[in-house]
């Protein structure tokens, strides 16, 4: 169907909201508690739009489009509640946007670029509140927490861990774990879908804190190298340091729809650890091991497959491949012992 | 699984049984309990522990150890006793129906209460659910594999299913849920003994024949030996030489001091890995690989489906891919491989693997693609069996209640169970390189509240588990999800391998061993 | 702790509702209850373990509602003394600093010895007889000075004194406080007597069309403040949609200034019900909830009896009437969030549409109606909707400076000024009165010279009728400060949900503190017209708009006062 934008004629999906439609042709509206995956909540009221033969400000997350409806996004009406509701949240919490981790991706940090503010303009004291630092690998700093819900929305109701909660109401109102518990005692399972919700930087990776900002990062896809779900890796990688800053997982995913467990956002240590082999090892007679070039090891491999091939036999040398390797690799692996050894002794752990 | 996972919230009922699903498949248990908290969806939980699913679930109930053909025969008795059975289906789709249903005429809620512990008026109730639900299906991992009777159990499920008609659609299907990151690839890549790729069978002339062509050589027609077998022939000295390429077996095989021996007496251990693991530290050549980061290709979840990976960082030192160092070894040992990359191998894979015959990089996309997938123009299967079994009728099997080979007793009169936790993976290759994941999990044994007390032991305590192969030290974590009579241990960690413990005894086919039972005792340190 | 017998007693009245969650509310005042007025996280989260909700879900309702004492202790008398406008223009604050001083405590303590907590509240709608306080369950009005050291001395000596109200009341239309002066009139006898049930009887001769086209016709607009047809919102109920229908009674009577609900509930529960019983039969309802702000509790238990009295007598005969206490929450009048709070949930309002006739409680379709919308219903099919519309009765509550603050029973269309003579006249030298209840806009005394009480009049003057709460202000009073306290208690009744009611209520509060102060500039006061100017119409729920409106024309209309106190 079509719609008017600001006066120029768009295409939009019935079903679609407003906000959908806009986003969808590159049409900015700002948006702070609405995501995809736990819809429209209708809390931050800072994507408000008017709309031809309604009254006063709609909400375009909300609002479902209608053939011929006429929406302005930035009428002076607008862009005064916008820059309202913006103000009084740089106002009212600790938006520093010098050292934190969201700098660069933050949802807040975007919207007040859009309205042209540099900071809040309502200076009547700022509330302190609560850094949690007690959970393993997530970071919960309450003074930038916008209390959008999201968070809320995706523990009880995507990946329904079922941990976090409002608690208060009015300004007071803040996320709860438990029975407001620190993060790390309460039931938390540290899935971090939390982390990659938030819109601000209220709640982010504690390993990745400090290692490289949004913009430095290459985002490259991949899939958990852990259980057999297959949940869809979005891996941020420093290239020039070669290191994975942090693990998201992919929203819209057809597996795991951006959600992950612990191990898989979290749980990357072992691809940059230090005791990782560098070179192939041979035994010494003693037991030890030394370092071997590949020529050297690869040598003395097939010389002495040879030798028990042609001393007892293909059937006295046994393959096993991997259910941590790629298809491809599982498939030169048993090529190699059905082709070239010649035998088919080869099997995995499925069943272990 | 015959079903997809995005699918999963347009079951009815679902059956969960031999899966901890929020400790082993979290992601997959987020869907679920979605399901079940958002959606239409019914859980059942039948577990010996009370699982966290078991909070989500219309009904749980505990079992002992290893009784799953009895309760799923039970369900069974119950469901054709009442009427509840899909009459159409069986005609029209399987055949051996008479024979099941004489078979399970004796499973009365009774006699199955007697075998499992579960309450038959339990029973009644979930055959109720399960066999009056429009759309129903059923999950498990290895709490129905790893046992000695794990292709009785297998078969079991998958009679359930036909008799209710939950096979062939949306929302049903016999759904186990593996494991590892590639553990369907690798079977689906002739990673198996008697199967070249996509389950072409080892033997079968024109298979032989094709394979022969493709490759160029003449090929063995005899089936290889099972991994658990091949323990057994290197420790009688008639295996010569091992090839492992990023498995721990020193962790995960079951009676780990059979294990070592057997890897100790061999001529020659080559392993393959990222790091130098406990089977590693046995190998007179060790080969340095890659991780999931370092390389492109593609793993093959557990739903068929088929995803790319692609290179983020750059592999330490000269570590390689796996296929490099395969290809090295191929042309030193006379071919001549010219692999440049993971694609081009994949190419060769779609030419003599026929469910993956469709697929190629640029197919595989965003979404990737569920085999099979024969052709260019096929969009992939997730749900398979519609219309019709792959093998053309759905065959029912009668199958008799078998105890475990080792039950408990005087001297060993408690349940050994294991399995996974969340926080860890595996033989912690990968898990336990985290100091995070370290912290939040180390090893530990569940203990019932019951048998904790009765030997005066008090949570974070040090307990003794101790069984017929081994014993370990460990800390107790008394928990009343544990039911009296069962003690868990989780098998990631070498300091308190639970793989001590557990007994080499393999079913028969599918040379599983049967981890989920056997028989121990607990004792205070 | 809680006990086994608090345990069964939660799982029993669970059963009561299609959802079990919905028994939160009453099950965490059943634990705090039984455990010394306090409610302890752990008891929070046993109540969340025996209904099974999460603990996160049950310690963020007991956090959200004001009557869940979610700390270590609380006295063992928790005297709650109500400040809002009505009740600070008739000396409760006064009350609050004697208080103070003989307890030695500020609000907010508990006295040493564990013997008296001291709190300032919000409204208890108690507006007609003011200074009031609430001594754990029991309302005390009409406090003095002297009232107050005799209530303390007695509690002093353990005894918690009989409660007593005494009400200025008159009705010119005899028909919600008909039964208003009768002995025992809460009994189904007395009201049986008195023509009571007679309109169900009459009613059961009806097609659900034929009521509700007669609730269409009388134009009855909704009488909880928003002046909706309660007709016309009838008529949004989908045809055929195979769920079931829920009617719920909105007597969560909290507006500032609003206590005419009461008065119904209080006095004549069975012409509620009878309401209610008409009303359900016509939207095709078999369970209907009035919800009860937490605070009437003993009210709530006349409503019990009667309802127990009126299933007895076979009144309710393929229906149930569940009273759902509140807990404590100004924002639960909003429809949407009162369906919230009986779920089980923080009330917080939901964005609409949906609205709740399509799909409200339990996601059915839900029709929330006024206690006196309902109570007026007998009226109208007795009577017929042409003698309805010929009178169109209304309870007026007028408190603040009278000399006789009470309901009053007029018709719509009474002129302002014949009202406050009912209620005794003006004490002192009238300067400006709020007529439809806090949130809307105040009137100066000129603009209330010619005003007449029906909805077009107020909307011409740039008010509304509201709720019919009104709140007359002498020259006594400073406006910045009642604007302050007008916004303290919005700030207070904020639910937190949305961006600009949750930091621009706070906000707002903070400048008018500081302008009060004597510390505030022209900027400061551009910033409360800022705040009050952009919020109106952009909250997710009518609380934005509740104190944006009034705030805005307090500054526009008392200008001066304010910039008297500005340092520029």
């Amino acid at each position: 169907m079509q719609i008017s934008m600001n006066g120029t004629s768009i295409g939009a999906k019935p079903g679609q909201t407003i906000f959908q439609a806009a986003r969808d042709n590159g049409i900015f509206i700002p948006t702070l508690c609405y995501h995809d995956k736990v819809g429209a909540a209708g809390k931050c009221r800072v994507c408000v739009v008017e709309i031809e033969g309604m009254n006063g400000l709609q909400t375009s997350c909300s609002v479902e489009v209608r053939e011929g409806m006429r929406i302005q996004t930035r009428t002076e009406k607008v862009i005064n509640a916008q820059k309202l509701v913006v103000d009084l949240l740089l106002s009212t919490g600790t938006h520093d946007c010098i050292a934190c981790d969201q700098n660069g991706k933050c949802e807040l940090q975007n919207a007040a670029y859009y309205l042209g503010l540099e900071r809040g303009s309502l200076n009547y004291g700022v509330p302190e509140k609560d850094m949690d630092e007690s959970s393993e690998f997530v970071f919960v700093d309450r003074n930038k927490c916008i209390s959008c819900g999201r968070c809320v929305a995706a523990c009880n109701g995507t990946v329904v861990n079922e941990v976090l909660d409002f608690k208060y109401r009015g300004n007071k109102v803040d996320i709860a774990f438990d029975d407001d518990l620190p993060m790390g005692k309460s039931s938390c399972v540290q899935c971090g879908e939390c982390s990659q919700i938030c819109p601000v930087g209220a709640i982010t990776d504690r390993n990745s804190r400090g290692k490289a900002r949004h913009w430095e990062v290459e985002k490259v896809y991949s899939v958990c190298p852990y259980c057999g779900v297959g949940c869809k890796l979005e891996l941020h990688v420093d290239r020039k340091a070669n290191k994975i800053i942090r693990v998201n997982g992919v929203e819209g995913a057809p597996t795991n729809d951006g959600m992950l467990c612990v191990k898989g956002r979290y749980g990357y240590d072992f691809v940059g650890h230090e005791e990782r082999l560098r070179n192939p090892l041979i035994k010494n007679p003693d037991g030890t091991f030394r370092d071997a070039s590949w020529d050297e090891a690869i040598d003395l491999v097939s010389r002495k497959f040879f030798e028990i091939k042609s001393k007892h036999g293909a059937d006295s040398i046994m393959g096993m491949c991997s259910a941590k390797a790629t298809n491809e690799e599982n498939y030169t692996f048993q090529k190699l012992f059905r082709q070239v050894i010649g035998t088919n002794n080869i099997d995995h752990c499925a069943r272990l | 699984m015959t079903n997809d996972i995005a699918g999963l919230d347009k079951s009815d009922v679902a059956l969960i049984i031999g899966s901890d699903t929020s400790e082993a498949h979290p992601v997959i248990a987020a869907r679920l309990k979605k399901a079940a908290r958002k959606g239409k969806l019914k859980i059942i939980v039948i577990d010996p522990k009370e699982i966290r699913m078991a909070d989500y679930a219309e009904i749980y109930t505990c079992q002992r150890p290893g009784t799953d053909v009895a309760v799923l025969n039970g369900m069974m008795h119950l469901i054709i006793k009442n009427g509840w059975e899909d009459k159409k289906f069986i005609e029209e789709r399987c055949e051996g129906y008479e024979a099941l249903k004489e078979e399970v005429d004796k499973f009365t809620p009774e006699y199955v209460e007697r075998i499992s512990g579960i309450p038959a008026a339990t029973l009644e109730k979930i055959a109720e659910l399960f066999g009056k639900a429009e759309t129903a299906a059923l999950y498990y991992a290895m709490g129905i594999t790893q046992h000695t009777t794990g292709i009785d159990n297998v078969k079991s499920t998958a009679n359930l299913q036909m008799l209710c008609g939950n096979m062939g659609k949306v929302g049903g299907g016999v759904n186990p849920l593996r494991g590892q990151s590639n553990v369907q690839g690798a079977c689906d890549m002739g990673g198996l003994p008697n199967v070249f790729t996509a389950y072409q069978k080892v033997g079968d002339a024109p298979v032989q024949e094709k394979f022969e062509r493709f490759w160029g050589v003449s090929l063995s027609d005899k089936p290889g030996i099972p991994m658990t077998v091949a323990f057994d022939k290197a420790y009688d000295g008639e295996m010569k030489a091992f090839y492992i390429m990023g498995e721990n077996p020193m962790i995960s095989d079951p009676d780990l001091h059979h294990a070592e021996a057997a890897l100790k007496k061999l001529e020659f251990l080559v392993v393959e890995d990222i790091f130098l693991t406990e089977t590693a530290k046995l190998a007179d050549v060790v080969l340095p690989a890659s991780t999931y980061a370092e390389k492109s290709g593609t793993f093959t979840n557990t739903e068929r489906r088929v995803q790319l990976l692609f290179e983020a960082v750059k592999a330490p030192g000269e570590a390689k891919h796996d296929w490099q160092i395969h290809q090295m070894l191929a042309n030193k040992m006379g071919q001549n491989w010219n692999f440049g990359n993971a694609r081009e191998i994949f190419e060769e894979i779609r030419k003599c693997t026929p469910s993956y015959a469709g697929m190629t990089y640029e197919r595989l996309g965003f979404n990737g693609l569920q085999w099979p997938c024969p052709t260019e123009e096929h969009p992939g299967t997730p749900v398979l069996h519609i219309g019709k079994f792959t093998r053309g009728l759905g065959l029912m099997t009668a199958i008799p209640f078998k105890a475990p080979a080792e039950m408990p007793d005087a001297d060993y009169p408690l349940y050994l169970t294991t399995g996974r936790i969340l926080q860890q993976f595996h033989t912690g290759t990968m898990s336990r390189k985290s100091p995070g994941l370290n912290n939040l999990a180390g090893p530990h044994a569940m203990i019932s509240v019951q048998d904790a007390e009765a030997i005066g032991v008090k949570n974070s305590e040090k307990v003794k588990v101790t069984t017929r192969r081994g014993s370990i030290v460990t800390t107790a974590f008394i928990t009343k999800r544990c039911p009296k009579g069962t003690v868990y241990v989780p098998f990631h960690f070498a300091e308190a391998p639970a793989n001590a413990l557990t007994i080499n005894a393999l079913d028969p086919v599918a040379k599983i061993p049967e981890y989920k039972v056997c028989a121990c005792k607990i004792e205070k340190v | 702790m809680i006990s086994s017998q608090i345990s069964t007693r939660i799982r029993e009245l669970a059963k009561r509702y299609p959802q079990k969650e919905s028994v939160l509310l009453p099950a965490l005042m059943l634990a705090q209850k039984e455990n010394k007025n306090v409610l302890s996280k752990q008891d929070i989260g046993n109540v969340a373990d025996i209904i099974g909700v999460t603990h996160s879900k049950a310690y963020g309702v007991a956090t959200f509602y004001t009557m869940y004492n979610v700390k270590d202790m609380t006295g063992t008398y928790h005297i709650q003394v109500d400040t809002n406008i009505p009740a600070t223009l008739m000396g409760a604050k006064k009350i609050l600093a004697h208080l103070e001083r003989k307890l030695g405590i500020k609000a907010g303590q508990t006295t040493p010895d564990g013997l008296f907590t001291l709190s300032e509240v919000e409204c208890l709608a108690s507006c007609g007889t003011c200074p009031v306080i609430q001594v754990n369950d029991v309302y005390y009005e009409n406090l003095t000075i002297e009232k107050t050291d005799a209530l303390i001395d007695s509690l002093r000596k353990g005894v918690m004194p009989d409660r007593k109200t005494e009400y200025f009341w008159g009705t010119t239309c005899n028909v919600l406080l008909k039964n208003r002066g009768l002995e025992n009139s809460t009994s189904i006898g007395v009201y049986r007597k008195n023509g009571g049930y007679k309109a169900l009887e009459k009613a059961r001769t009806m097609s659900p069309e034929q009521i509700a086209l007669a609730v269409k016709d009388s134009g009855i607009k909704g009488r909880g403040g928003a002046g909706f047809p309660a007709g016309l919102k009838w008529s949004f109920l989908p045809k055929n949609h195979g769920k079931p229908v829920y009617l719920i009674c909105n007597a969560d009577e909290g507006e500032p200034g609003t206590y005419k609900d009461r008065q119904i509930m209080e006095y004549d529960p069975h012409l509620l019900i009878e309401g209610i019983a008409i009303s359900a039969s016509a939207l095709g309802c078999k369970l209907a909830f009035i919800y009860i702000r937490g605070e009437f509790d003993w009210i709530a238990d006349i409503l019990d009896k009667a309802i127990d009295e009126a299933k007895a007598g076979g009144q309710l005969k393929d229906m149930d009437i569940i009273v759902h206490r509140g807990a404590g929450a100004y924002v639960c009048g909003e429809e949407t969030a009162l369906i919230e709070s009986i779920e089980g949930k923080r009330g917080q309002p939901r964005i609409k549409p949906p609205f709740p006739a399509v799909q409200g409680l339990y996601g059915c379709p839900t029709i929330v109606n006024n206690v006196e919308t309902l109570a007026s219903v007998p009226f109208i099919i007795e009577k017929g909707a042409d003698e309805f519309r010929k009178i169109d009765f209304k309870i007026f509550g007028i408190s603040g400076n009278v000399n006789k603050p009470g309901c009053y029973e007029y018709p719509i269309g009474t002129s302002f000024k014949d009202l406050i003579a009912a209620a005794g006249g003006v004490k002192g030298k009238l300067k400006a009165a709020i007529v439809g209840g806090l949130s809307v806009a105040i009137l100066k005394a000129d603009e209330l010279e010619d005003l007449v009480m029906d909805y077009e009049s107020c909307a011409r003057k740039g008010t509304a009728l509201g709720s019919g709460g009104i709140i007359v202000i002498n020259d006594e009073w400073s406006i910045p400060e009642l604007a302050l306290r007008s916004m303290e208690f919005y700030a207070h009744e904020s639910c937190g949900k949305c961006t600009p009611c949750k930091e621009g209520s706070r906000i707002t509060v903070k400048i008018l503190e500081k302008i009060l102060k004597g510390q505030g500039t022209s900027a400061d006061l551009a910033n409360v017209e800022r705040l009050v100017g952009t919020i109106k119409g952009l909250t997710l729920c009518p609380v934005g708009e509740a104190f944006s409106t009034p705030i805005r024309a307090m500054v526009e209309k008392f200008r001066p006062e304010f910039e008297k106190l500005l340092t520029n």
